[in-house]
C-alpha cells in the first residue's frame, strides 16, 4: 500500500467539479475547481486531473482510491434526457405508472400540473400472469407470451427494459423468467427488474423506482466506463468509488446496475463530512447546513450518524412542492433541501409582504451584484448591501461585485413598494431567509427527535458561513463550526464514506405467528447478497489483503426490522444487534417495539397486537480513517492575522458597526478573538456578531461559541 | 396592548403556524390504522384561535372536510362559555349537523392553554371506514346509518371517559381499527396545542389574538381585491344531479351575486331533501361553494377564516343542500361534490381562464368492501377513486383525479394483502375523456374478482358504493363535449350503484370512473395533439375521426391533413 497514498474526491455539480485531493501520509489536502462539461462530464474530471498534476506531479500514479459524486442522474431525470425505455408488467397495470397515488398536492389550484411518466403508454405492455399477495402463483407466465412482448419492445426500439410485476416482491419467480427471456432475445440490453431494485410492497412505488432505474441505466452504465476508461488512459490503477445517496460509497458496477440509488450522490458529501466530524470532535448532535446558490441543504446528524429516509421525490413540477414529483423508494440521506440560497430572489408578494424564495436567480444572471444582467434582488445583494461581503473579495477577488446596483435593486423592488427603510430591506431579506431556514430545519430537527437548542451547526458552502451564525441564533444553538475551505470542504466526505450497501425484503407476518427461524434465514440471504455486492468493490491485491473468503469477516452488517401495529400503515424500525435472530425471544422483540414507538408518538399500546413488514440489512466496510492536516503552529497574535475593519450591520446594535475583518489563511492554531468578525477565505466568508467568540484549532477549524460563558462540553456526547 | 406585526415577522410567524398544522398531519399519517387514513389521507388537521377563527390547516387537507369544519369548530366552541374550557379537555362528535356531513367524520377538539388561558383550539377530522350502521347509499334517516356522538367529553381535565371508548366499541365492526385512529387524533391535538405554545413562547406572545387578526385580516384583503376585479351581477347555474332508478334528477339551482368584493350564493329553488342518503348539511354545502370561489380567485394563499369572509351562503333549509336532521347523509358526497362545478358553470362568463369543466372525480367514488375471510376473520376496506378532470382554457383535464374533494388511490397490493379479493384491473379508460379544444382528463376502470378457489372469502361480501354520473356524464364547457359516463358492473350486468351489493365467490365487478369534460370546440383541437393522443392509446382512431375530424393513417399513425382539412369542413359545417 505506501506506493499508493493519494486519493481523490471529485464531485461533478450544475456549475463547478470540485476536486479535493489528499495525502494520506501527511494528511495535506489540496483544491481545485473547474467548470463542468456537461457535454461529458468526465472531461471535465481529465482535464481537472491533468490541472493538479501541474501542481503535485505523478500523484496519479500514486492514487488509491477516486471517489466520485455525481448530479449526472438526477439532472437525466430533470432534463428527461434518459434512454428509451420499455414497461414490462402484468395484465391489467399497465396504467400503475401514470396514475400514481392520485393525490392533488395543491388541493385548492386546479390547474396543478402533475409529471409525465418516464415512460409512454406505447411502450408499457402487459403479460398475462398474477401473483397473489401471499406470493402463490394464481396464473402462471407463458414463456411465449413473454417473448413476444420482448420482441414488441425491441422492435419499438427500446434501449432498456423495466419488469415489474403486481406481488412479485412475494414471488419473484415470473419476474426472473422475463429476464432471461430478455437476455435470450437481446443479449446485452439493459434490464431492470423490480425485485433486484425494490423488493418491497406498493405497485406504484416500486415501479416508479424500477422505471427510473431503468430510464436512467444506459447512460449511467456509458458515462461511468468512459470515466473508467479515461481515468486507466492517464495512468490511474486505484479503485473507482461512487457516492450512494444513502451516504455510502459504491463500485462502479453496483453504480451501474442500480444508478437510481445514486441519485443524490452529490449533496450527500456534505453531511457525510458532518458525520466525520461529528465522530472526529465526538459532538452528539450536529446540524449540517450546507446553503450554495440556489438551495440549502441541511441535515441532522446524532451521534455521528445522519438519517437515512426511504423516498425521495425527483423533478418537481412546482419546485419544492410535495408531491409535485416523481416518488423514488430507494435510501437516501434525511437531507432536507429548501429554495433558500445567495440566488433567492427578494420581492413583494401580492399580499403585500416581503418575500424571499424559493425562485432563485440561478448562476446566470444571477444577483444583481455580479453585474451579468440579474435585475431581481437577491440574498447576495442584500449580505453586500449589510457588509458581509467585501466587494473587491468575492472568489478571491476574481469576480467584482457591484454594489451600488445591488442598493437600486432593493430600493426600487423591496423598500419603497414595502413602505420600509433602505436598511429594514436588507436586513429583512437576509433575516427572512434565515428565517425560512430556521423554519425548516425546526421541523426536520423536531422530526428527528433533536433539539435545536444543543445542536452544534457545522456550515458549508458559498453562503453558508454567511448566513450561520443567523441561523444559530434562530435555532437558540449555542455554537457554529466552520471547517476549513467551507465553500467546497464538503468533498472531504468523500473520504470518510463508509463502502456500505442496504438491502431490503418485504414480508407481512404477525409477530406472534412469525418463524424465527425463516427469519435467520431471510437476514442471512440478505447478508450473502450484500456481501457478495461489497466483495465485488474491493481488488485482490490492495486494501484488504487476506480477504477472499475472509472478506466477509471484515464487513459489518446491521440488522433491523420494520414493525408496525396490526392495521397500521406507517411502520417502526427496531434495529436488531444480535447476530442470530432465531434465538431472540419474541417478548423481547415486542418489548423493543414499544419502547421506541412510545418515544416517538408519547404513548404505546401493549394489548395490541404488531407485525413484520420489512426485513433490512446494511452491510458495511470499516470506514477509512482521514487524517485531517493540521495547521502550521507558528505562533501569531490575532493582530496579525487582521487584514482591518469594515462597517457591517449588526441585529443587535440596529445599526452599521465595525467589523474586525480576518484572512482566514493567516490564523494560527490556537487564536482566539471575540466578534463582531468577519473571516474571508476564497470560496466564502464567515460572520460572527459582537456576541460570540472564535477560537481556531489546530486543524483550522473555526469554533464559534454564540452562548458565552456556557460550558460547551456539555454538547459533546 | 395591541401589538403589530411588521410585515417581515408577520410572514415569518404566519409561515411557522402552517408548519405547526403540517407537524400534526405527519403524525397522523405515521401513526393512523386504517387505509383510508394512512393510504388515502381522508383526514384534516387545523387549528383556531380562541374565538374559533381558523389559523391554519394542513397542506393536504381535504376541501369538504376543512370548509366545513372552518364553519363548524366556529360555531361548536362559541356554544360554550370560555370559563368553562379546562386544560385536558378533549371534546368528540359526529354530529353530521355541527361539522362535516356525515357520520363517519368524526372530530376531535382540544382547547389549548398558554400560561393558564385560553388561546386557541387544534381540531381533526378523521373519516372512519367503519362508524357501524348498514353501510348503502340508500337508507332513509341518520339512524340507520351508523353511531352518533353528540358533543361530549373524551377527556375531563386529562381524564379518559372511559364509557364513550366503550360506547363507541361496542357500536363498530373493526372495533381495533376504530379506536386506533381516535388515538392517532389525540396524538395529532397534542402534537399542534404543544407546537403552539412553544412558538409563543419563543416569541414572547402573550396569545394568538393580534396575530390572528392581522392574518386574516390580510388574507381578507387579498381575497377582496380579486373578486373585485370582476363585473358586479348576479351569475346563475343550475346543476342536475341524477338519483337511483325511478326517482327524478335532484336540481341545484345557483345564484351568484357579485357585489363589490362580496360574492352572496342563493341556492333557492334547488330540490327539497331527499329520502336517501346524499343530502347535504348546510357547511358541507358551503365547503364546496367555498372550494370553488377560492380556487378560482386566490387558489395560492394559505387557506383561513380570513378566506371566508367575502364569501356568503343561503341555502334554504329541509332542501338537499341544507338538510334537517334526521335525513340520511351518509352519501352526502353524491350530491355536495358537485357544488363547485355549478358555482365555476355560473362564473365561467366572466372568468372563462379560471374554470374547469365538470370533472368525473364529481362525485369522488367511494366503495366500502367488508365480509369475512375463509377462517371467519372480519375485513373492512374502503377505498377512493377519481376520474379525469375537466379540461381548461388552457390545458387538457389531469387524468383520474378525484376533483373537488382530495385524496389517494390504496396500492393494489396493499388492498390484496388487506382482503381476500384479487383486483384485475386498474386502468386509464380510453376515449373516455370528453372532445374539446382542450380535452378531458380520462376516467379509469377497476375490476375486482372474489375468489372461488381455496381463498374464497364467507359469502355474503358486501359492497357498499357512493358514486354518481352512472345517468348523466361530466359537461363539457363553451362546446366541449362530455366525458364517458361511470358504470357499475356485477358479472358484466349493471348493478344497484346505491344499494347494498351482496357479492358471492366467483363474482366479477367492474366499475368505471367518469371522464372529465371538454373545453372548447373540438375540431379546433391541434390536430398533432390528437395524433400523439392516438399513438398512446388515450383516443382511438375511431373517435379521433368522429369527435376531433382528424383523419390519421393507421399504419404511420400519422395525421393526414389534407383528409382532415376536409373532413373538418364538412362536419364543422
Amino acid at each position: 500500500m505506501p506506493d499508493k497514498f493519494y486519493r481523490l474526491g471529485c464531485d461533478i455539480g450544475g456549475t463547478f467539479t470540485d476536486f479535493v485531493l489528499l495525502n494520506d501520509q501527511t494528511g495535506e489536502v489540496k483544491i481545485y475547481k473547474c467548470l463542468t462539461t456537461p457535454q461529458d462530464p468526465s472531461d471535465a474530471v481529465e482535464q481537472g486531473i491533468r490541472e493538479m498534476e501541474i501542481h503535485t506531479p505523478g500523484f496519479v500514479e500514486k492514487l488509491d482510491e477516486v471517489i466520485h459524486g455525481t448530479t449526472l442522474v438526477i439532472n437525466s431525470i430533470i432534463e428527461r434526457k434518459g434512454a428509451k425505455t420499455g414497461l414490462i408488467t402484468t395484465k391489467g397495470f399497465r396504467d400503475v405508472l401514470e396514475i400514481g397515488r392520485g393525490i392533488r398536492y395543491a388541493p385548492y389550484d386546479v390547474f396543478a400540473e402533475f409529471p409525465k411518466p418516464l415512460i409512454p403508454r406505447r411502450l408499457r405492455l402487459e403479460v398475462d400472469e398474477r401473483i397473489r399477495s401471499d406470493g402463490s402463483v394464481l396464473k402462471p407466465l407463458s414463456r411465449e407470451e413473454a417473448r413476444r412482448a420482448v420482441r414488441t419492445l425491441l422492435d419499438l426500439g427500446v434501449e432498456s427494459i423495466a419488469v415489474c410485476l403486481i406481488n412479485s416482491f412475494e414471488n419473484p419467480t415470473h419476474e426472473w423468467m422475463l429476464k432471461e427471456i430478455i437476455e435470450e432475445e437481446a443479449p446485452g440490453i439493459s434490464v431492470s427488474i423490480s425485485y433486484q431494485v425494490l423488493p418491497q410492497i406498493k405497485e406504484y412505488e416500486r415501479t416508479s423506482t424500477t422505471v427510473t432505474n431503468a430510464y436512467v441505466k444506459p447512460l449511467t452504465g456509458r458515462y461511468l466506463s468512459r470515466l473508467a476508461g479515461r481515468l486507466g488512459s492517464i495512468g490511474f490503477r486505484g479503485k473507482l468509488f461512487i457516492m450512494l445517496s444513502s451516504g455510502g460509497v459504491t463500485s462502479v458496477e453496483t453504480a451501474a446496475q442500480f444508478p437510481v440509488r445514486i441519485i443524490e450522490s452529490g449533496p450527500t458529501a456534505a453531511v457525510i463530512a458532518g458525520q466525520y466530524y461529528g465522530k472526529l470532535f465526538n459532538i452528539s448532535e450536529i446540524f449540517c447546513f450546507d446553503m450554495g446558490g440556489t438551495t440549502a441543504k441541511s441535515c441532522l446528524i446524532q451521534k455521528g450518524v445522519a438519517g437515512v429516509v426511504p423516498t425521495f421525490e425527483v423533478g418537481r413540477v412546482q419546485r419544492f412542492m410535495k408531491g409535485s414529483g416523481l416518488t423514488i423508494q430507494v435510501p437516501v440521506v434525511d437531507l432536507m433541501e429548501i429554495g433558500a440560497g445567495g440566488g433567492s430572489i427578494a420581492r413583494v408578494s401580492r399580499l403585500g409582504t416581503l418575500q424571499v424564495g424559493p425562485e432563485s436567480s440561478g448562476a446566470d444572471p444571477g444577483p444583481i451584484c455580479y453585474g451579468r444582467g440579474g435585475t431581481d434582488p437577491c440574498v447576495t445583494d442584500a449580505d453586500l448591501l449589510l457588509g458581509y461581503l467585501d466587494p473587491n473579495y468575492f472568489l478571491g477577488g476574481e469576480m467584482k461585485l457591484d454594489k451600488e446596483a445591488a442598493r437600486r435593486g432593493v430600493e426600487e423592488k423591496v423598500a419603497k413598494p414595502l413602505g420600509v427603510s433602505f436598511l429594514q430591506a436588507i436586513w429583512g431579506i437576509h433575516d427572512l431567509i434565515n428565517e425560512t431556514m430556521a423554519a425548516a430545519a425546526k421541523t426536520h430537527i423536531a422530526e428527528k427527535g433533536g433539539n435545536p437548542k444543543i445542536v452544534t451547526i457545522v456550515a458549508f458552502g458559498g453562503a453558508g458561513p454567511v448566513h450561520g451564525y443567523g441561523l444559530a441564533k434562530k435555532l437558540g444553538a449555542p455554537r457554529l463550526l466552520v471547517p476549513p475551505n467551507a465553500g467546497v470542504g464538503s468533498a472531504l466526505g468523500f473520504f470518510t464514506a463508509p463502502r456500505s450497501f442496504d438491502l431490503l425484503r418485504s414480508h407481512k407476518v404477525a409477530l406472534a405467528k412469525a418463524d424465527f427461524d425463516e427469519i435467520e434465514e431471510i437476514f442471512q440471504e440478505l447478508e450473502a447478497e450484500a456481501a457478495k455486492i461489497l466483495k465485488r468493490e474491493t481488488t485482490e491485491e490492495d486494501a484488504y489483503p487476506e480477504q477472499g473468503s475472509d472478506a466477509i469477516q471484515e464487513i459489518k452488517f446491521e440488522r433491523s426490522l420494520d414493525m408496525r401495529f396490526i392495521g397500521q400503515g406507517a411502520e417502526t424500525n427496531v434495529p436488531i444487534s444480535e447476530r442470530d435472530f432465531s434465538k431472540i425471544k419474541k417478548d423481547e422483540v415486542r418489548r423493543r417495539f414499544d419502547e421506541i414507538y412510545e418515544k416517538l408518538y408519547g404513548r404505546t399500546y401493549p394489548e395490541s397486537e404488531v407485525e413484520f413488514i420489512n426485513f433490512k440489512v446494511r452491510a458495511s466496510l470499516p470506514v477509512r480513517l482521514l487524517q485531517l492536516p493540521r495547521l502550521e503552529k507558528k505562533k501569531r497574535s490575532p493582530g496579525q492575522a487582521t487584514k482591518g475593519r469594515r462597517q457591517a450591520y449588526s441585529p443587535m446594535a440596529g445599526d452599521f458597526i465595525p467589523y474586525t475583518v480576518y484572512d482566514r489563511y493567516r490564523l494560527s492554531p490556537g487564536t482566539k478573538f471575540q466578534g463582531p468578525a468577519i473571516i474571508e477565505e476564497r470560496e466564502s466568508t464567515v460572520i460572527v456578531g459582537e456576541d460570540a467568540s472564535v477560537s481556531v484549532d489546530e486543524f483550522g477549524f473555526l469554533w464559534i461559541d454564540l452562548v458565552g460563558n456556557a460550558d460547551l462540553r456539555s454538547l459533546q456526547a | 396592548m395591541r401589538k403589530t406585526f411588521d410585515p417581515i415577522t408577520l410572514e415569518i410567524l404566519w409561515r411557522r403556524l402552517i408548519s405547526i398544522v403540517d407537524e400534526a398531519d405527519s403524525a397522523v399519517s405515521r401513526t393512523a390504522f386504517s387505509s383510508l387514513l394512512r393510504d388515502a389521507h381522508d383526514y384534516t388537521c387545523m387549528f383556531t384561535d380562541r374565538k374559533g377563527r381558523e389559523l391554519a390547516q394542513g397542506t393536504f387537507a381535504t376541501p369538504g372536510q376543512s370548509g366545513a369544519m372552518a364553519l363548524g369548530i366556529k360555531n361548536l366552541v362559541n356554544k360554550l362559555p370560555p370559563e368553562t374550557y379546562k386544560p385536558g379537555d378533549i371534546f368528540i362528535t359526529n354530529d353530521p349537523w355541527a361539522l362535516a356531513g356525515h357520520l363517519n367524520d368524526v372530530c376531535l377538539i382540544s382547547p389549548i392553554f398558554y400560561k393558564g388561558q385560553l388561546t386557541a383550539f387544534t381540531a381533526c377530522v378523521f373519516h372512519h371506514s367503519d362508524i357501524g350502521g348498514r353501510v348503502s347509499s340508500d337508507n332513509h334517516d341518520v339512524f340507520e346509518e351508523g353511531l352518533f356522538i353528540p358533543l361530549v367529553k373524551l377527556y375531563d381535565a386529562g381524564v379518559l371517559n372511559q364509557s364513550v371508548i366503550d360506547m363507541i366499541r361496542w357500536n363498530v365492526r373493526t372495533p381495533d381499527e376504530v379506536i386506533g385512529d381516535i388515538r392517532s387524533q389525540i396524538a395529532a391535538n397534542h402534537v399542534c396545542g404543544e407546537k403552539i405554545c412553544q412558538m409563543l413562547n419563543e416569541n414572547e406572545l402573550d396569545g394568538l389574538d393580534d396575530l390572528a387578526d392581522q392574518i386574516t385580516d390580510r388574507t381578507e384583503k387579498s381575497m377582496r381585491e380579486q373578486i373585485e376585479k370582476i363585473p358586479d351581477g348576479i351569475y346563475r347555474a343550475q346543476g342536475v344531479v341524477e338519483q337511483m332508478k325511478g326517482k327524478e334528477d335532484v336540481v341545484i339551482k345557483a345564484a351568484v351575486e357579485v357585489k363589490g368584493s362580496d360574492i352572496v350564493v342563493d341556492l333557492d329553488g334547488s330540490s327539497p331533501q331527499v329520502n336517501w342518503g346524499g343530502n347535504v348539511v348546510y357547511n358541507f354545502t358551503y365547503a364546496y361553494v367555498f372550494m370553488a370561489i377560492k380556487s378560482m380567485f386566490d387558489p395560492d394563499i394559505p387557506n383561513n377564516d380570513g378566506c371566508a369572509r367575502p364569501i356568503k351562503l343561503k341555502a334554504p333549509e329541509g332542501s338537499v343542500v341544507n338538510c334537517r336532521f334526521p335525513a340520511a347523509v351518509a352519501a352526502r358526497l353524491v350530491i355536495g361534490h358537485f357544488l363547485t362545478e355549478i358555482i365555476y358553470r355560473a362564473l365561467s362568463v366572466v372568468v372563462p381562464d379560471r374554470v374547469i369543466a365538470s370533472s368525473g372525480g364529481t362525485p369522488a367514488q367511494m366503495n366500502v368492501f367488508y365480509g369475512k375471510r375463509n377462517d371467519g376473520r372480519p375485513w373492512h376496506s374502503v377505498i377512493i377513486r377519481g376520474g379525469g378532470m375537466g379540461a381548461s382554457s388552457l390545458s387538457d383535464g389531469n387524468y383520474v383525479y378525484i376533483f373537488p374533494a382530495n385524496g389517494a388511490n390504496t396500492p393494489v397490493e396493499i388492498f390484496e394483502s388487506d382482503t381476500p379479493l384479487i383486483v384485475e384491473k386498474r386502468e386509464l379508460l380510453i376515449d373516455s375523456g370528453g372532445p374539446g379544444k382542450m380535452k378531458g382528463g380520462l376516467g379509469q376502470r377497476e375490476v375486482f374478482r372474489i375468489p372461488d378457489d381455496q381463498y374464497a372469502p364467507i359469502p355474503p361480501i358486501n359492497l357498499g358504493i357512493q358514486a354518481g354520473r352512472h345517468l348523466h356524464p361530466p359537461e363539457g364547457l363553451f362546446g366541449g363535449r362530455p366525458g364517458a359516463r361511470a358504470r357499475f358492473l356485477v358479472n358484466e350486468e349493471p348493478g344497484n350503484p346505491y344499494g347494498l351489493t351482496q357479492l358471492k365467490p366467483g363474482d366479477v365487478v367492474t366499475i368505471d370512473a367518469a371522464g372529465g369534460g371538454g373545453y372548447g370546440n373540438p375540431l379546433e383541437r391541434d390536430p398533432e395533439m390528437v395524433e400523439r393522443d392516438v399513438i398512446e392509446g388515450y383516443v382511438s382512431l375511431e373517435r379521433a375521426k368522429e369527435d376531433y375530424g382528424v383523419v390519421i393513417d393507421p399504419k404511420t399513425s400519422k395525421v393526414d391533413m389534407e383528409a382532415t382539412r376536409k373532413l373538418r369542413e364538412r362536419i364543422g359545417g
